[in-house]
């Protein structure tokens, strides 16, 4: 059964002293592509400014905009309302390793087979990878390192940042959403399954009760291709659906970053984000 | 007899020679210019060189080295081509061009060259220099490659070969200019004799191209030329384009992006700006995309240019068409886009991440050359035979661990050109950058182009930051062709421009006038004008430089004097001159011989 | 024009003016110490370091001819010697290249290159060498500047840059000659390093007294070197630049324009007497235009708040 959902998201910075100027882009709007329609979205900024919106090479609805009156802080909010589609069981017919291998496929998804800048590959990660891989079909793989992820990591808010590596916080043990998405791409690319990033929104309960409007987050996890591309969430372990709201896909969050800027002035702090969701049919 | 060629001979090369087919007998094409060149002294030619350098470095056409302004090394000897040797160039240049803007044009869409695997995607998905930021960017008349250089060398057997694509921000023009300029002055004599074709509307070409790559809803386009400051190493070149142009030479911080309009700071407000000629890398452009910490460029100029209000030239991401790797599937390119074959062929490549082709080349490292795919300014370069063992040793580690990151050759023995060492001109080698300037309807040529010149003995290396210099390139107009074609102003034969009078000159004593005055002088003083203090024979004169105490200004007013309201203006009014005695004089000739 | 090299044009004026001027107050100041052997040497030198705004050197006989001719005169990292301020020209109009005449650029350009040449000339053959050097690379400039600039608002900033600083030289000048005795020989040097001296001989057709060299340079209405000249010359480039934008019926509302047009009345209106006893208000009051009409020009033309830096936002 599919979902509506409306989502709020703001975020934005406080600056030590007035800025002047600042450039900013922002990729909040949610994709249309397959299993979701946006049917509504705004993006709106305090102080306003007038938006410009394009679509980068990623696919991904970009927002951009300029501020040229001095601020001390900057606001910026999304506004949509999505459907969503349920989960999808993994592909029983899809491609096995040998097909994986195939140069065909290698060459077509090179981007997500080759180490990206967060997901850079690992001897012991891919080795974990190997193992995993020679007792999984492909479709059984992917949810596997999902699981070895979660098994591996603590879910600990702050502990990394935006531009912690994959093998940083391995190592560290602990991440956010994030972390438990670049740590399944290193796994997944080692053994040449094509794999990117996902960035979007999560309604946290599985039986939302619709017209209630819950706190939300922002949300990463990973896509697979098994012949098609197939959403799974390793931070919560189950495969991508109707509460996951897909905003924008890339090789490492460094592709689909919310929210990018420059600005000429005194030191900035962020605002946080803050994300309301709410269940609409 | 010592002559200037004295000893050339000797230091002959098995590399082409420009001037010489055979030891003392230069090619036909050369031959008036071996005439003229070997009576001279080589003292003529040191005094022709100073002058040159002094009249570069007062001109300030100079590149920095290591912070220091150098003038750009011109050799005196300058390098013919003659027009069936262009012609081929010519072709040949435009035909890679063409290839090159389809290439950008596809793989910044649709990318089909990828999908029909004429080049690997993994090729270009790792190159540093494929910007997804430009992906989406389409360029008002579809033109990314305004300017291209693409480097040139003549091989052993005398035909011509691409060493090397540049459509990025190919720099050197300027010293095409210039140094044509400079010869015309120190050798106008060469000049009498060769009929060369001119490279001094280059900026008129440049202006026009960049004018019809405008956002196509504005009438009269706004050009600036985006330089990174008088630091920069190609600064004279910036400022000199601008200045031909007639436009802005602006600098990042002159700029300002307002929802998309880009406008520059003027004194009068901020103006509105439409085609960015930048000279600027990509990296460095804007701080929003690509560097943040970038002082030199504009935020949020990509976004304007996506949104089709600026046009920025060269477009941004053009560095995937250039890449030394890239540089081995050209003609593939050609094939595919053009159905044509290359008019002009790739010096023989090897692609190291092809595992066949890199067990060849480490097996023969010492015979080839090794480029790595990123450098510039022909740092990094290896050359095979010129190498230690220990280096080669080294280089193989680093092929091994990055093979994407190097490209091989067969050494070219770079065709060789008399230049001035020393006092004797001796052999060195020499490539070619020719400039095309895309329109978007045609591709131009400038004729000629940059001649490089590795000037230490034996060097193969012309990079001016690596001790090149710079020699004239004459492309000779064929007898028969008249004009031209671009230059339309030629004047019917036997039109002879028509003038009212020759230049009016002013009153001159007559001779008695000057043979009383001197008489004067030696006997008694002339009188002063009235309202002057009284000099007093006797005293010393006070030699004050700008009194009028004596002289001729004086006389003539004296003169003056004489006669009732002189006028000497109201010829210019159209009413007749006071007939005055020194109108008898009122002459083209001047006055009239005592 | 864009604002940046309007004010590269602006400081090619003061500076190539500032080079003319300082080589001939030290020309005038050196053969004056030659010739009046009553002249104290030192206390001269350091009179015109005060008055060109050098500190005095600690030691407190160092300020012979050599020594001020050293900092005035050679010392290339003080943008008032004369090297200096060839060599701020000289960078301003690399800057500004495109849109001044080559020659003009090649000239300044010229006279920079040269300069070691004719300072290790001028140690060599003393100092005037050198000064002549500069001044005949300033006629020069002058010159070219005249005869291949078109007079569009490139120019216009040029001038009002040069007229500023000629105004600010004078009357620095005639600060240091205020307490001499009205017959001193000092006010001949004064008219001679204002290149004065004939202009002046000619006007009065007497000999030089103090109350008419302050007349003559202040008040002269023909006179190019003039603080009156150099000051309307300001304020007719200030009207101009300021009236191809707005058709004013009514008050002048530009800063700059009010600023000189004032101090240009001041002068204009005052008898010789008054000038004589206000002179030393007067001068200081005047090197004060100059700096506040400086500022007001760079206030309204040149002033840019552009980023000169970017900052990455920390991303949420």
């Amino acid at each position: 059964m599919s979902w509506q959902i409306r989502i709020e998201h703001s975020t934005g910075y406080r600056y030590a002293a007035p800025v002047i100027s600042s450039y900013n882009e922002t990729r909040i709007i949610p994709q249309t592509a397959a299993g979701q329609l946006t049917l509504e979205a705004t993006v709106r900024t305090e102080p306003t400014a007038a938006t410009y919106r394009y679509w980068d090479y990623w696919g991904t609805q970009v927002t951009a905009f300029d501020l040229h009156t001095p601020h001390t802080e900057l606001v910026v909010t999304g506004r949509s309302v999505v459907r969503t589609a349920p989960a999808r069981p993994g592909p029983s017919d899809g491609p096995d390793w040998q097909a994986l291998a195939d140069g065909s496929i290698t060459d077509r998804f090179v981007e997500f087979i080759r180490p990206s800048r967060f997901t850079t590959d690992h001897p012991e990660l891919a080795e974990t990878a190997r193992e995993l891989a020679a007792r999984h079909t492909p479709a059984e793989f992917v949810p596997a390192v999902g699981e070895w992820v979660r098994q591996r990591l603590t879910y600990r808010p702050g502990t990394t940042g935006v531009h912690t590596s994959a093998v940083d916080s391995w190592q560290q043990g602990e991440g956010v959403c994030q972390d438990f998405a670049h740590l399944a791409l290193v796994l997944l690319r080692a053994v040449g399954l094509p794999a990117r990033y996902v960035s979007g929104y999560l309604h946290p309960s599985t039986d939302a009760t619709i017209g209630e409007t819950v706190v939300g987050q922002s949300h990463a996890w990973v896509e697979g291709w098994l012949g098609d591309w197939w959403g799974f969430d390793p931070t919560n372990g189950v495969p991508a659906g109707q509460q996951h709201v897909v905003v924008a896909r890339g090789r490492d969050y460094n592709d689909v970053p919310p929210l990018l800027g420059v600005y000429s002035g005194g030191a900035s702090t962020s605002l946080g984000v803050t994300v309301a969701v709410t269940r609409l049919s | 007899m010592a002559d200037l060629f004295e000893g050339y001979a000797s230091q002959a090369t098995q590399a082409w020679d420009e001037v010489f087919e055979a030891p003392d007998t230069p090619r036909p094409l050369y031959a008036s210019l071996y005439d003229a060149l070997r009576p001279l002294s080589s003292s003529d030619l040191a005094a022709r060189k100073a002058a040159l350098d002094r009249a570069f470095r007062d001109a300030g056409i100079t590149f920095n080295l290591f912070g220091e302004e150098r003038p750009f090394p011109l050799d005196l000897v300058p390098r013919l081509l003659d027009n069936s040797e262009w012609d081929v160039i010519e072709r040949g240049v435009t035909q890679r061009v063409r290839a090159l803007e389809a290439f950008l044009a596809d793989i910044y869409g649709r990318a089909e060259v990828l999908a029909d695997g004429i080049v690997p995607r993994r090729l270009v998905l790792s190159s540093a220099h494929f910007h997804r930021a430009a992906h989406g960017i389409d360029p008002p008349n579809g033109v990314r490659a305004h300017v291209s250089g693409i480097d040139l060398i003549r091989d052993e057997r005398g035909g011509f070969r691409v060493l090397e694509d540049n459509v990025r921000v190919p720099s050197g023009v300027s010293y095409v200019v210039e140094n044509r300029r400079a010869m015309t002055r120190v050798f106008p004599e060469l000049f009498a004799t060769h009929r060369v074709r001119p490279v001094a509307d280059y900026a008129t070409h440049l202006l026009h191209a960049l004018r019809a790559a405008a956002p196509p809803d504005v009438a009269d386009p706004t050009v600036v030329v985006l330089t990174p400051g008088v630091y920069n190493s190609a600064y004279f070149e910036h400022a000199l384009l601008a200045r031909q142009m007639g436009v802005e030479l602006v600098e990042g911080r002159d700029l300002t992006v307002r929802n998309n309009n880009v406008t520059m700071r003027t004194t009068e407000g901020d103006r509105p700006v439409h085609v960015v000629y930048r000279r600027i890398d990509d990296d460095w452009l804007d701080p929003l995309h690509f560097r943040p910490e970038s002082v030199v460029g504009c935020a949020g100029l990509l976004n304007a240019a996506r949104a089709g209000r600026v046009t920025i030239a060269n477009a941004v991401g053009n560095g995937i068409a250039d890449d030394k790797l890239m540089y081995t599937y050209v003609p593939d390119l050609i094939r595919y886009y053009l159905g044509e074959e290359p008019v002009l062929a790739n010096v023989d490549t090897y692609r190291l991440e092809d595992p066949d082709q890199r067990d060849h080349v480490l097996g023969h490292l010492d015979e080839l050359v090794l480029k790595p795919v990123d450098g510039s300014g022909g740092k990094g370069i290896v050359i095979g035979e010129q190498a230690s063992a220990a280096e080669l040793g080294v280089l193989r580690l680093k092929i091994e661990a990055d093979p994407r990151g190097w490209i091989a050759q067969r050494i070219v023995r770079l065709s060789t050109s008399p230049t001035l060492a020393g006092d004797r001109l001796g052999p060195r080698h020499v490539d070619l950058r020719p400039f095309a300037v895309n329109d978007g309807r045609r591709v131009w040529v400038l004729p000629g182009g940059l001649t490089r010149v590795a000037l230490p003995r034996g060097s193969l290396v012309v990079n001016s930051s690596q001790g090149g210099g710079s020699k004239d390139t004459w492309v000779l107009a064929s007898p028969e062709s008249s004009r031209e074609s671009i230059s339309p102003r030629t004047r019917p034969p036997g039109n002879v421009p028509q003038v009212a009078d020759g230049p009016d000159v002013g009153p001159f004593p007559s001779c008695d006038q000057q043979q009383q005055q001197q008489q004067q002088r030696e006997g008694r003083q002339p009188q002063p004008p009235p309202g002057r203090p009284q000099h007093r024979p006797g005293q010393p004169r006070r030699q004050e430089p700008g009194q009028p105490w004596q002289g001729q200004p004086w006389q003539r007013q004296e003169r003056q004097g004489q006669r009732q309201e002189p006028r000497w203006d109201q010829s210019e009014h159209g009413q007749p001159r006071p007939e005055t005695i020194g109108d008898q004089a009122r002459r083209l000739n001047g006055p009239a011989a005592c | 024009m864009l604002s940046r090299i309007a004010e590269s044009l602006f400081w090619i004026g003061r500076y190539s003016e500032r080079a003319e001027h300082t080589a001939r107050i030290l020309d005038v100041h050196v053969q004056r110490v030659l010739e009046d052997p009553w002249l104290d040497e030192t206390s001269a030198g350091r009179e015109l370091l005060a008055v060109m705004g050098m500190p005095a050197p600690d030691d407190a006989a160092a300020a012979d001819s050599r020594q001020v001719t050293e900092l005035l005169a050679f010392d290339p990292a003080n943008p008032s010697s004369i090297t200096g301020a060839v060599g701020a020209a000289r960078e301003n109009a690399r800057g500004a290249r495109d849109v001044i005449s080559s020659e003009v650029w090649e000239c300044l350009n010229a006279t920079w290159n040269d300069l070691p040449h004719s300072e290790e000339l001028a140690r060599r053959l003393g100092p005037h060498v050198f000064f002549r050097y500069i001044r005949e690379r300033t006629a020069m400039l002058a010159g070219l500047v005249d005869a291949t600039l078109a007079r569009d608002d490139g120019w216009r900033f040029l001038i009002l840059g040069r007229s500023l600083e000629r105004v600010d030289m004078t009357a620095r000048l005639l600060s240091s000659s205020i307490s001499e005795d009205p017959a001193s020989q000092s006010w001949v040097s004064l008219l001679r390093s204002c290149g004065a001296h004939e202009a002046y001989l000619r006007t009065y057709r007497r000999a030089v007294d103090a109350a008419r060299v302050a007349e003559f340079l202040l008040l002269d209405r023909l006179f190019p070197r003039s603080v009156y000249w150099s000051l309307s010359m300001a304020e007719q480039i200030l009207a101009e630049l300021d009236g191809t934008r707005r058709e004013a019926r009514f008050t002048v509302d530009d800063m700059a324009r009010r600023i000189v047009g004032r101090a240009r009345t001041e002068l204009e209106f005052r008898s010789v007497d008054e000038l004589v006893d206000d002179m030393p208000d007067l001068l200081v009051s005047l090197q004060r235009t100059c700096s506040t009409v400086s500022e007001a020009v760079t206030h309204r033309y040149f002033a840019r708040n552009a980023p000169r830096s970017w900052t990455i936002e920390v991303p949420a």
